[in-house]
């Protein structure tokens, strides 16, 4: 089993040192999708075999629990959408010169390493290390998003990367003072940042110290999450992104990044009580569903309306982490799972219309629904999805959010945030037809799809109609993360 | 290696402006009858419930996290029947319909889910599963009324539908979850046997924030907006089950949390929904008998009934908090008797308009006229519609209306202020409704459907094909039922009220017989016997003229006295508007129209005009008053948030260091 | 080595490690904040080959070397080889914050440091930690110093001070985190200069400079 939980970091950094090797090809590309592959089946092996217990690899260093199992299957379902996607994506700018081979081949390294990396951060077993993968996710990404070498995709790259990684070096500073904190609660050295010693020793850990500690955690793992005030790079780079990248980083990433918040909050719960973390998370959470809301609103771009989107979720997710009760947790994980799908198949969508009208303002595009089925059906589809309409499985997750902020006796907290969010869908809904519906323009360009892309959109649409349906054993892998990550009833 | 850009050959592109290859007859076919299947599947299910044992049904695998649970009791039966009996006309009115209009297939193959979500909205038995059947049903609706989403006013329509609609289901999403959260459970039974636990803040909360969002849903002031506007641009079939079978969710959401769960409730609440109802009640007909557009008038005047009935319902529960159980029971059964009715004819005048639409292209009163002769099924079956809707005798309303003023007059005349005023001002209110109902309905029936045509397309009109007329015929005979034999609703409505002591008390209620007799009121009518003598006392006018007549000489032919013009033309006639003129004019402050008057003089002389225009345009005072500000502060906070992200990576890191300065300071 | 001397060492290499943090704020020219981040890596270094000596083990010692071969060698060369192929005056535009101002931000962030700081120091006395304040000073002004540069290369430069800074945290306080994750840390470092080298490189053939003035484009 140990051997198991080293498949989903090496199998893509395989991928990735194939794709150095061969340049672009056919064949790297087709090993870089059965490496996404591998991570989600190695996601589905682990979940049957794990039922409420922990296991390790290599030694002490890689350690999978529930929680573990449900990021590897968002990180491998998603991973295998993008890459196959990423196909006739690449292959579309190649023809169409907004890229070179160059350009092209480090596409096809970059990837995989930025699904290697996010494994690592959702497998190790150190916070250090956690830390270490989730600021190499910004280093993998950085020319991701800058692929097309634009004067707008530098820009986007610039501030994505100063921006994350001030935030990530203020974690730093976080899992450095947590350390402290392990060591002077009697932890040995070469272990006090392994999860399960802070765990065991989190009511022995300083208060005064842990709580610097959490707040600079909090807003360090919250500027990869997307979350104030360290949300600004959020809409830039995954407008510039190219579409499949967009999916990753904001189906994805930020979601591997709340877990690493939601690790660091189960320690912190035992250590201080679960008020200082609850206060911050739902300060910054209302503050970043706000400003989503607000930026949605005004919005004149589809990729950035699809950011801001992403940015809704996260604050939204933050707000039920808050809440902190089974519930809650178990709605954060059906939700991350639904957005991840659902966000890919928008992304796709809409890098499709960018790549027919060159251009990604929303008044250019009219018409989709007539002139293309199944582009204009995946765009309705999955706005459906993230607007979060029955049946799909973000409307439950909605729901049972609600209902375990109700409980926790936060509804307060409800109340502000359901009018944002009325507000976020009414400006999703208002550009969404103004794309959508109605008579499309006369000079309006013919919308291609390449095949790998189509496969995975309508792979998209059937999974999201799937899971709005039942989550069937995932219900029980979800209730398990949630009682392993020390929520209360 | 080759770059090729496939055109995937499984997903071929639409080209511009080709519409869908008109669907197969089978597909209509298909549609309607699964529709108006689904609709008979409803009565059959509600009348077991409501005449036999509550159901239940539970299946904990589907929907995520949540699990669905069903729970029928004589209530939701009720409303079960009533959507499955309008369901059943609409299925078959639509087969004609959409081959007729050339329906898309999207909307022909949600038609039945549509009627789906709504059969499980009065059957959910948990919260979880009344708010996903809630969603499910507005979202259905939703991609129903953006059918024709090439017209720009439909699109519109639709966005503001479902900003409206969203709203409204947030609002009871947040009481709902609160009620759950305070009772300790999820299921409605649960609910209720932990309903003494909750604080009077919590009750109250979600009455309100329940009252806010049913509210909305059933059209009432002033969350009512959506209303005119989706179901005057979603075709017709659509907005006959938005008008009379969705509307009646919001009635049903009511009663279930507020009334039956959330157990007998305070003066003012009653107080509140007789207010609400009220103003609903004279604002939608106002609005209705100023309307020139045929759907628009319905659609408001959908708002009126609803406000009719939740006047009712608060004069029952204002009646049972001051002790007279039995003039509540009557209120009670006169609200929901109202809301079958409405069903009824409201079903019926939508049919009917949509086959004017349909055969003219026209919704404008203002262009119609003539149809008596052109298309005599759908003239009659819109006189009968609009005489139901008038609530003079022999019309569906007819019955339900008098039952309401006899709970309003027959109020205890001891003691209590609030009855003492309130009362004889719902009187007044009701009144007031009742008779500009009248005038609404006069406009259109006589305007739109008698005299001569004002258009070409008019003039043009052809009948309907026989589905449509079948389902229409289907809508009249049950207005039929409701005006001369609404004893056949009787039973029905005492297994109702029993489930509802709350409000009804244990009195008996109304004896729905030949007679209806109050008991304890001293009131009765026969509306079946009212019938007869008002059609024995035609006919022996008929009769008598025609005995009459043979006394008298032939006929002569002579030109028609046209004050010296040539010929009567159509322009002649009174227009919709001019009909409304008066009362526009008395009703100013309120309406507040915009009016234009533009008058073209000839470049020659000062004195002689060569060209008047007039135009007026009546748009929604609440709209204006309450929904713009509202709006316009959104978009300003929305700007305000906007000019603070302007770019400057020094700005961005800047926030950022003021979050770390902020975490810094406060975690000391 | 005394403990004397060990206190006397610690609390030089953290004055001069906030010295040059100080000095950074105040010079302009690109050429100079290099030069004073490469005085500041080794001071950085300092810090470790010190505690190494005085507790007579080798580990740290080996750390400190790395450090000040990463920190005060390669990775000031790749930004001096950076700044050397800037066409443009090799000063720094007139910064958003004047000088004075910014001088006297700077000592206010020093007393916040030092009150911050408490809760820490109150947790382990002894020497080491009592430098800290110093040492947590410079990563307020690291901050300072990126939203208040108008070029690339003195972002990059407060970036990579913000991370000396943290690191000297970390081995005042803890004698350095777990191997594997200083590894971790340092090859991200690594990685990171070298992508906002590139970045810079591409924005001057892009942009025509590397002002980032110029980075407004992207906007709703």
């Amino acid at each position: 089993m140990g051997i198991l939980l080293l498949v989903p970091i090496l199998a893509p950094l395989a991928a990735a040192a194939l794709a150095a090797v061969l340049g672009w090809r056919r064949l790297s590309a087709w090993v870089t999708i059965l490496a996404a592959l591998s991570v989600l089946i190695t996601a589905a092996v682990l979940g049957f075999g794990i039922e409420s217990g922990v296991r390790f690899g290599v030694g002490d260093l890689l350690r999978v629990d529930s929680l573990g199992v449900t990021m590897l299957l968002v990180i491998g379902t998603v991973g295998t959408l993008a890459t196959w996607a990423s196909i006739g994506y690449i292959d579309a700018e190649l023809a169409h010169r907004h890229t070179d081979q160059r350009g092209a081949h480090l596409y096809g390294v970059l990837l995989p390493v930025f699904l290697a990396a996010m494994a690592l951060a959702v497998l190790a077993n150190n916070i250090g290390v956690m830390w270490a993968a989730i600021e190499a996710t910004t280093v993998a990404t950085a020319f991701l998003v800058g692929h097309r070498r634009t004067r707008g995709a530098l820009e986007a790259s610039w501030k994505y990367v100063v921006i994350c990684s001030v935030g990530i070096a203020l974690a730093f500073l976080g899992t450095v003072l947590l350390y402290f904190a392990s060591l002077h609660a009697g932890a040995s050295s070469g272990q006090a940042l392994d999860l399960d010693v802070l765990l065991s020793r989190a009511a022995r850990l300083d208060p005064d110290v842990t709580r610097l500690a959490a707040g600079l955690l909090l807003l360090g793992y919250g500027a990869k999450v997307g979350l104030v005030p360290f949300h600004t790079w959020v809409a830039d780079a995954q407008s510039q992104a190219p579409a499949p990248v967009s999916a990753l980083m904001s189906g994805v990433l930020e979601a591997v990044a709340f877990c690493t918040l939601l690790r660091v909050k189960s320690v912190v719960d035992l250590s201080l009580g679960t008020g200082f973390l609850r206060t911050g998370l739902l300060t910054v959470g209302l503050l970043t569903l706000l400003v989503a809301a607000s930026m949605l609103v005004v919005q004149k771009d589809f990729k950035r309306m699809l950011a801001y989107s992403s940015m809704e979720n996260m604050g939204l997710i933050a707000i039920a982490a808050s809440a902190g009760t089974r519930l809650a947790i178990a709605a954060i994980l059906l939700h991350v799972l639904a957005h991840g799908i659902g966000k890919s198949l928008v992304f796709l969508a809409a890098g499709q219309l960018q790549a027919a009208h060159d251009s990604t303002a929303i008044r250019d595009v009219t018409g989709v629904l007539t002139r293309s089925r199944l582009i204009g059906a995946s765009f309705a589809v999955g706005l459906a999805v993230l607007v979060g309409l029955p049946p799909f499985a973000m409307f439950a997750s909605e729901l049972s959010i609600s209902r375990a902020l109700a409980g926790a006796h936060l509804a307060w907290a409800l109340g502000a945030a359901l009018p944002l969010m009325v507000i976020a869908f009414a400006a999703l809904v208002r550009h969404g037809t103004r794309m959508l519906l109605g008579p499309p323009d006369a000079s309006s360009p013919a919308i291609a799809v390449p095949r790998s892309i189509a496969a995975a959109l309508l792979t998209a649409v059937i999974l999201s109609v799937a899971l709005g349906m039942t989550a069937g054993p995932l219900t029980d892998l979800f209730h398990t993360a949630a009682t392993q990550l020390g929520a209360s009833h | 290696m080759t770059t090729a850009l496939h055109n995937s050959p499984t997903v071929p592109a639409l080209g511009e402006g080709a519409r869908a290859a008109p669907p197969a007859g089978a597909l209509a076919w298909l549609s309607g009858g699964l529709t108006a299947a689904l609709g008979a599947v409803g009565v059959a299910l509600g009348l077991s419930v409501i005449f036999g044992e509550p159901r239940q049904l539970r299946i904990g695998w589907l929907l995520p996290l949540v699990g669905v649970r069903l729970d029928l009791d004589p209530l939701g039966g009720l409303f079960l029947v009533a959507t499955g009996a309008v369901s059943i006309a609409v299925g078959i009115y639509a087969v004609g319909y959409a081959q007729r209009e050339r329906w898309a297939r999207f909307p022909l193959a949600i038609l039945p889910l549509f009627v789906a979500g709504m059969l499980l909205v009065p059957a959910a038995g948990s919260i979880t599963t009344f708010l996903v059947s809630w969603e499910l049903m507005a979202a259905v609706s939703l991609f129903l009324v953006l059918s024709e989403h090439r017209r720009e006013a439909v699109r519109s329509a639709g966005v503001f539908y479902a900003i409206m609609t969203q709203l409204g289901f947030a609002s009871i999403l947040l009481a709902l979850v609160v009620l759950s959260a305070a009772a300790g459970g999820d299921a409605f039974s649960t609910i209720s046997a932990h309903v003494h636990d909750l604080s009077s803040g919590t009750k109250t909360t979600v009455f309100l924030l329940t009252l806010m969002g049913f509210g909305s849903k059933a059209g009432l002031l002033p969350l009512h907006a959506w209303l005119p506007r989706a179901h005057t641009e979603a075709p017709s079939p659509v907005s006959a089950l938005m008008s009379a079978a969705m509307v009646n969710m919001g009635i049903y959401g009511i009663i279930r949390i507020d009334l039956q769960l959330l157990g007998p409730g305070p003066n003012w609440w009653g107080l509140t929904l007789m207010i609400i109802g009220a103003l609903s009640a004279v604002f939608g007909v106002l609005q209705a008998s100023v309307a020139t557009d045929l759907k628009r008038l319905l659609a408001y005047s959908t708002t009126e009934n609803m406000g009719l009935i939740t006047l009712s319902l608060g004069a029952a529960i204002l009646l049972r908090s001051s002790g007279a159980p039995t003039v509540a029971a009557i209120a009670l059964t006169a609200a929901l008797l109202h809301l079958l009715s409405h069903a009824a004819f409201k079903t019926l005048a939508f049919l009917a308009a949509g086959s004017v639409l349909a055969a003219t292209g026209l919704r404008d009163l203002d262009k119609l006229g003539g149809l008596a002769r052109r298309m005599p099924v759908t003239t009659v079956m819109f006189g009968i519609a609009a005489l139901g809707a008038s609530g003079l005798p022999l019309g569906a309303g007819f019955v339900s209306e008098w039952l309401m003023l006899q709970s309003l007059i027959h109020s205890p005349a001891d003691g209590n202020t609030t009855l003492a005023l309130a009362m004889p001002l719902s009187v007044g209110a009701v009144a007031l409704t009742t008779g500009l109902g009248i005038a609404a309905m006069v406009k259109a029936f006589g305007v739109g459907f008698l005299a001569r045509p004002r258009s070409a397309a008019a003039e043009a009109a052809q009948e309907a094909p026989a589905s449509m007329l079948t389902g229409m015929t289907l809508a009249a005979a049950a207005c039929a039922v409701f005006a001369v034999a609404p004893a056949l609703l009787g039973p029905t409505l005492r297994q109702v009220l029993a489930v509802l002591p709350t409000v009804g008390g244990h009195a008996a209620g109304p004896q729905l017989g030949t007679f209806l007799r109050l008991p304890g009121v001293g009131g009765s009518l026969s509306p079946g016997l009212l019938a007869a003598a008002l059609i024995i006392a035609v006919l022996l006018t008929l009769g008598l003229s025609r005995w009459g007549a043979r006394h008298r000489p032939a006929a002569a032919m002579a030109p028609l006295w046209a004050s010296g013009a040539d010929t009567l033309s159509s322009r002649m006639q009174y227009t919709a508007t001019s009909f409304a003129e008066p009362l526009q004019r008395v009703f100013d402050n309120v309406l507040r129209p915009d009016i234009d008057v533009e008058v073209t003089h000839f470049a020659e002389s000062q004195y002689l005009v060569e060209k008047v225009t007039f135009r007026s345009r009546l748009a929604d005072p609440v709209e204006q008053r309450l929904y713009t500000p509202v709006i316009r502060a959104v978009n300003a906070v929305a700007e305000w948030v906007r000019g603070a992200h302007t770019g400057s990576v020094h700005l961005y890191l800047a926030y950022g260091a003021t979050g770390l300065l902020i975490v810094l300071l406060v975690t000391r | 080595m005394t403990e004397a001397t060990y206190t006397g060492a610690l609390d030089l290499a953290a004055g001069a490690f906030l010295l040059t943090a100080v000095l950074i704020v105040w010079r302009r020219e690109l050429s100079a904040i290099v030069r004073l981040l490469a005085w500041q890596g080794a001071a950085l270094a300092v810090l470790p080959i010190i505690e190494g000596i005085y507790q007579r083990e080798p580990a740290p010692i080996v750390v400190g070397v790395v450090v000040l071969l990463l920190r005060a060698v390669v990775l000031p060369i790749l930004l001096a080889r950076a700044v050397g192929t800037e066409d443009q005056e090799r000063r720094e535009s007139t910064p958003l914050v004047n000088t004075t101002a910014s001088l006297l931000i700077t000592a206010g962030l020093t007393v916040l440091a030092y009150a911050v700081t408490q809760p820490i120091i109150a947790l382990d006395r002894s020497p080491t930690t009592r430098a800290l304040p110093a040492v947590f000073a410079v990563i307020l002004i690291a901050v300072f110093v990126m939203v208040s540069r108008r070029r690339a290369l003195s972002q990059a430069v407060g970036f990579l001070m913000l991370d000396n800074s943290i690191t000297a945290t970390a081995f005042l306080i803890t004698a350095g985190v777990p191997l594997i994750v200083e590894l971790g840390a340092s090859l991200d470092v690594l990685f990171a200069v070298f992508v906002l080298g590139l970045l810079t490189s591409h924005m001057r053939v892009a942009f025509g400079g590397t002002d980032l003035d110029q980075l407004r484009e992207l906007r709703d």
